[in-house]
């Protein structure tokens, strides 16, 4: 090999869809490993997530009565949409692929909130208590969190001039002069703290816990069963992965992308890609052992302070110091 | 060149070119670096908003005046003001080591007993919630930004966008000293006011006469004697850091 063997560029966009799509059990499977060992317990194996998908795709499927299609249809859907962000974002090629003008990060965010609106319409067809109330916080907290996100668009647009991913990826990789400046430190901060919010992780939620009292997202595929279940938690699994992607390849540390179309090239941005996402999974881990679960009621102080490192992030950059 | 990215598949198709962006200019490593670490002070007064515990707020104030001294050393070295150094050593004496030890000498006492309570806790002495305190201090922060931002400052030290942190930090202690109904924390508000008073005279006047910034180091010392007294003579008599009993006026 090593000479010139290059991939067409469609496949290289369906690679994109493949790897978040393939690795992302494994880096939830990665995550409870490292936490299960950080509590001195030996934890389940790195590969279980994907066990456990296969068994659930294997079991027979029970729907609530009086559940309408919505029920059923809204985990395909919302598997549709996770699938469809990929094409937006860098995850393996430092240039644009032509469906990456599809749409810009608020395209991206606009079909990860469809997909978590679909969920939540599921969870309130059931009439399951916990279902719904988890459907219901969801949304809640989903909103508090909206205008955070909303002002990391917005400093991106002022760092960049545009709002697609790609750019700000560029111009961090550009030199270190725009990796040290508040605005973009303020900004990843801020986003860091929304994804551990929005993918279920301490301090907003206990990711594995069985307290429904405490249960946010967790609560919300209560009444979905085989295929149906398979499909929300590898959908949530995939959705902690495009979140993590978007964090590691626009924000924090954009190497190690393809920057030509080569297979080696390729290849080496997919481990890239696990290698980078599994370090985060690290981090997040500690984080998860070191803090406690906040009371619900608190959640607005947690999302309180993201929204002041986001508008920060912005006021520095009015100033043009930022 | 337009600022659109070039879709690298029009433009050839073995080729891949790399995106065109004309990101906004950053500062200079030393301009950002600077200002991450005055917006680093900014967020542990923000941080001082929040804290639940005494031991807590006082260990924040001294990793703020930590962080105003790593400043002031930075400054000295890009700048060329060695008498900074000496500055940075002194104010990181006295208001890392000497005042959250005096603090903490000062609350030994109030400890078990009083109403049962932790009288650690400070939390709830909020006259507002968390959230609208946070709210509430992000538009007195946008107020000192913006205010500082028109100013027509160029120093020789810090860069300019570390002023208008700075009344931002002043700001926000005051919305501290305000909301809070503790002495403990009406104190650390006026201590860490002084910090942020530190961090504009670092972008201002980077190499003021180190006698008067002695000076001013000295007064902060005799504030902290003086409210350390307040603290434990309003311990006495009310047996509580609480200031809402404090409603009536005697000779």
């Amino acid at each position: 090999m090593g000479v010139s063997l290059s991939l067409p560029i469609p496949v290289i966009q369906a690679l994109q869809v493949i790897t978040v799509a393939g690795a992302a059990p494994g880096v939830s499977g990665v995550i409870a490993k490292v936490e299960a060992r950080l509590q001195g317990r030996r934890g389940p194996r790195v590969l279980q997530p994907y066990y456990d998908l296969a068994k659930l795709l294997r079991k027979e499927s029970l729907a609530p009565e009086g559940a309408s299609w919505v029920f059923l249809a809204a985990p395909l859907a919302a598997f549709a949409c996770y699938l469809t962000v990929p094409l937006l974002i860098p995850v393996l090629t430092s240039y644009p692929l032509p469906l990456g003008y599809m749409g810009d990060i608020l395209g991206g965010g606009f079909i990860l909130a469809l997909a978590s609106f679909l969920v939540a319409t599921a969870a309130a067809e059931t009439g399951s208590p916990y279902a719904q109330l988890g459907a219901s916080r969801a949304k809640t907290f989903g909103a508090i969190t909206e205008p955070v996100v909303l002002f990391v668009v917005f400093t991106v647009a002022l760092l960049t001039g545009t709002d697609l991913p790609y750019a700000l990826a560029a111009t961090v990789r550009s030199s270190a002069a725009q990796i040290i400046r508040p605005a973009h430190l303020l900004a990843a901060a801020a986003l860091l703290m929304v994804i551990l919010s929005e993918t279920a992780r301490i301090p907003v939620e206990t990711h594995t816990g069985t307290n429904e009292f405490g249960m946010i997202e967790e609560a919300r595929p209560f009444e979905h069963s085989g295929p149906y279940y398979a499909l929300l938690k590898w959908g949530s699994a995939a959705k902690q992965l495009i979140l993590y992607t978007i964090f590691v390849n626009v924000f924090a540390a954009p190497w190690g992308l393809a920057a030509s179309q080569q297979v080696g090239a390729v290849l080496l941005a997919i481990v890239a890609l696990v290698g980078k996402a599994a370090a985060l999974g690290l981090i997040i881990a500690v984080i998860d052992n070191s803090f406690a679960k906040l009371r619900l009621f608190k959640i607005t102080e947690y999302a309180s302070a993201a929204f002041l490192l986001a508008v920060l992030g912005v006021f520095t950059l009015y100033l043009g110091g930022g | 060149m337009s600022p659109v990215l070039v879709n690298p598949v029009l433009v050839s198709p073995v080729l891949v070119s790399p995106v065109l962006v004309n990101p906004v200019e950053a500062p200079s490593v030393y301009t950002g670096g600077a200002n991450v670490i005055a917006v680093l002070i900014l967020l542990a007064e923000f941080g001082m908003l929040r804290q639940a515990l005494i031991r807590d707020q006082v260990r924040l104030y001294a990793v703020q005046s930590g962080l105003i001294s790593v400043l002031a050393v930075i400054v000295g070295a890009v700048r060329d003001l060695p008498e900074l150094y000496l500055l940075a050593a002194l104010s990181a004496a006295l208001k890392v080591v000497v005042i959250p030890l005096v603090l903490r000498r000062l609350l030994r006492g109030s400890h078990p007993g009083e109403r049962g309570a932790d009288p650690g806790d400070i939390a709830g002495s909020g006259g507002l919630g968390l959230a609208t305190t946070v709210l509430v201090a992000i538009a007195v922060a946008a107020f000192g930004f913006f205010a500082a931002g028109r100013l027509p400052v160029a120093g020789g030290g810090a860069p300019a966008t570390a002023l208008s942190v700075s009344v931002s930090v002043a700001g926000v202690a005051f919305v501290l000293m305000i909301h809070r109904r503790d002495v403990i924390s009406q104190a650390i508000g006026l201590f860490s006011l002084e910090n942020g008073i530190s961090l504009a005279a670092l972008v201002v006047a980077a190499s003021l006469p180190l006698i008067l910034e002695v000076a001013l180091l000295f007064d902060l010392l005799v504030a902290v004697i003086v409210f350390g007294l307040l603290i434990r003579i309003h311990r006495g008599r009310a047996e509580s850091l609480s200031t809402t009993e404090l409603t009536s006026l005697r000779g």
